[in-house]
């Protein structure tokens, strides 16, 4: 078993990319029910860099427009303020989250694409289950994956140990992190998420996103995270080549907002084309 | 030597005999190959759902999306290049699953069962496979030599 303790694993935060702090200031002010549309375009006006990546993304050839996109404002009317605010905290976690992740053998890229992907996902339900607030749980989305960043050396060290607990063993990718490694992506996450300070809410999301029915009550916005999580990784949707779909689903969270099997298949398809929309747009701007 | 990439949803034939067809990250969807040795022409698909009745809607725009609606188009291209059923190999990748004692998210399973059904009623045999588990796969389809290679979690087999 490793021998690292979480204070030691947490100290790496300091060597991964830190999330702008234009982002920072963008999250906490979506997670707080209490804050306006108007605040939140306030904090991306400011931002130049951003600004100026959703501009390119809204004159590309994608949208075909006859006239430019100038600002935020613009851009806003154009796409909606949802589309926009997506748009920007996808273009803030894109430096942290493409980097490749070799112990979860996941390629350049592909921890971001599920990333906005389950955040997508997130979105979608948060309409179907009534979920009040897109904003917090598309970020919760976004973020819920963010301890494999800490995590992915170390399980690349102890890959061969971990590979045999879930192949032959009959293990969850997470009961190999726990026994192999002593946390687990979700754990290393949460803590990640204290650290910079995020919203209770977030950080639950984060934490409980493989196993919603250990709360002591369940949580609707972790079940949601949870089913995003679970489309993309049935739909193969930046997926690992290491972990791949050894994760326990827990059919009871379906129960609790009486979806159907063919719900769940109906968000896994909503989820690509949405994805296949999302791609296009930041290919475009390239 | 040509790659072409064939996304989640969609399909690929072609009769470049220099060329492999690959997708990636299959996990309960199905990547299916199929080769005419005699014509020298392949094609691939990658489709995520067992039946269009889910959503005609989303079946008319995204018709690879759906097995009942991907498989035919697949089929009907690689004729429209030549290819000659009695002459096909046909090899399956995919339709994992996540640990779930209960099957409710066996989506996998129904895809593969899908394929089964729709493959028995037009006499369409399966050569080889690599389905199930609970592993994401990486498919290529050789049009050269119809060798179809399944890479996945710590393994490489050619099917």
């Amino acid at each position: 078993m490793s021998t690292l303790t979480m204070d030691e694993l947490v100290s790496r935060v300091e060597r991964i990319p830190r999330l702008p702090d234009t982002a920072m200031r963008l999250i906490r002010v979506v997670s707080d029910p209490r804050s306006s549309i108007q605040e939140i375009v306030t904090t991306i006006r400011y931002d130049q860099a951003v600004t100026t990546e959703v501009l390119r993304v809204c004159n590309s050839a994608y949208f075909g427009l006859s006239r430019r996109v100038n600002s935020i404002d613009d851009a806003i009317c154009l796409l909606g303020t949802a589309k926009v605010l997506q748009l920007v905290l996808s273009v803030h976690t894109q430096t942290l989250l493409s980097r490749p992740q070799e112990g979860y053998g996941l390629m350049p890229g592909a921890l971001w694409e599920h990333s906005v992907a389950v955040a997508t996902g997130c979105q979608l339900l948060t309409h179907r289950l009534e979920l009040g607030d897109a904003g917090l749980l598309f970020t919760a989305g976004l973020l819920h994956d963010i301890g494999k960043v800490i995590l992915n050396e170390t399980v690349a060290t102890e890959y061969a140990e971990i590979v045999k607990r879930v192949s032959e063993g009959g293990r969850s990718f997470l009961e190999a992190e726990q026994e192999v490694l002593g946390f687990t992506h979700p754990e290393v996450g949460a803590r990640l998420a204290e650290t910079w300070q995020l919203s209770e809410e977030i950080n639950r999301c984060i934490r409980y996103h493989h196993e919603p029915d250990d709360l002591p009550v369940p949580d609707p916005r972790v079940d949601a995270v949870h089913l995003a999580d679970v489309s993309c990784l049935l739909m193969g949707i930046g997926g690992g080549e290491t972990d791949g779909l050894a994760y326990r689903a827990r059919p009871a969270v379906l129960d609790r907002h009486g979806l159907s099997e063919k719900a769940l298949e109906s968000i896994g398809a909503e989820i690509t084309i949405e994805l296949k929309y999302v791609r296009k747009l930041f290919d475009a701007s390239r | 030597m040509g790659q072409l990439v064939v996304d989640i949803a969609d399909y690929a034939v072609s009769n470049d005999v220099d060329a492999t067809l690959i997708t990636y990250s299959l996990g309960s969807c199905i990547g299916v190959c199929v080769w005419d040795p005699v014509a020298r022409v392949g094609g691939m698909l990658h489709y995520m759902l067992p039946e269009s009745s889910l959503s005609p809607e989303k079946a008319k725009s995204n018709p690879a999306m759906f097995c009942d609606t991907g498989v035919p188009l697949l089929f009907r291209s690689l004729y429209e290049l030549g290819a000659v059923k009695k002459r096909l190999v046909v090899k399956v990748a995919g339709g994992s699953q996540l640990l779930d004692d209960k099957g409710t998210f066996n989506i996998g399973k129904r895809n593969y069962l899908a394929l089964r059904k729709i493959f028995w009623k037009n006499a369409i045999m399966i050569h080889g496979e690599d389905v199930g588990g609970s592993v994401s796969r990486t498919v290529r389809l050789h049009l050269g030599t119809g060798e179809v290679v399944v890479r996945s979690r710590n393994r490489e087999v050619a099917i």
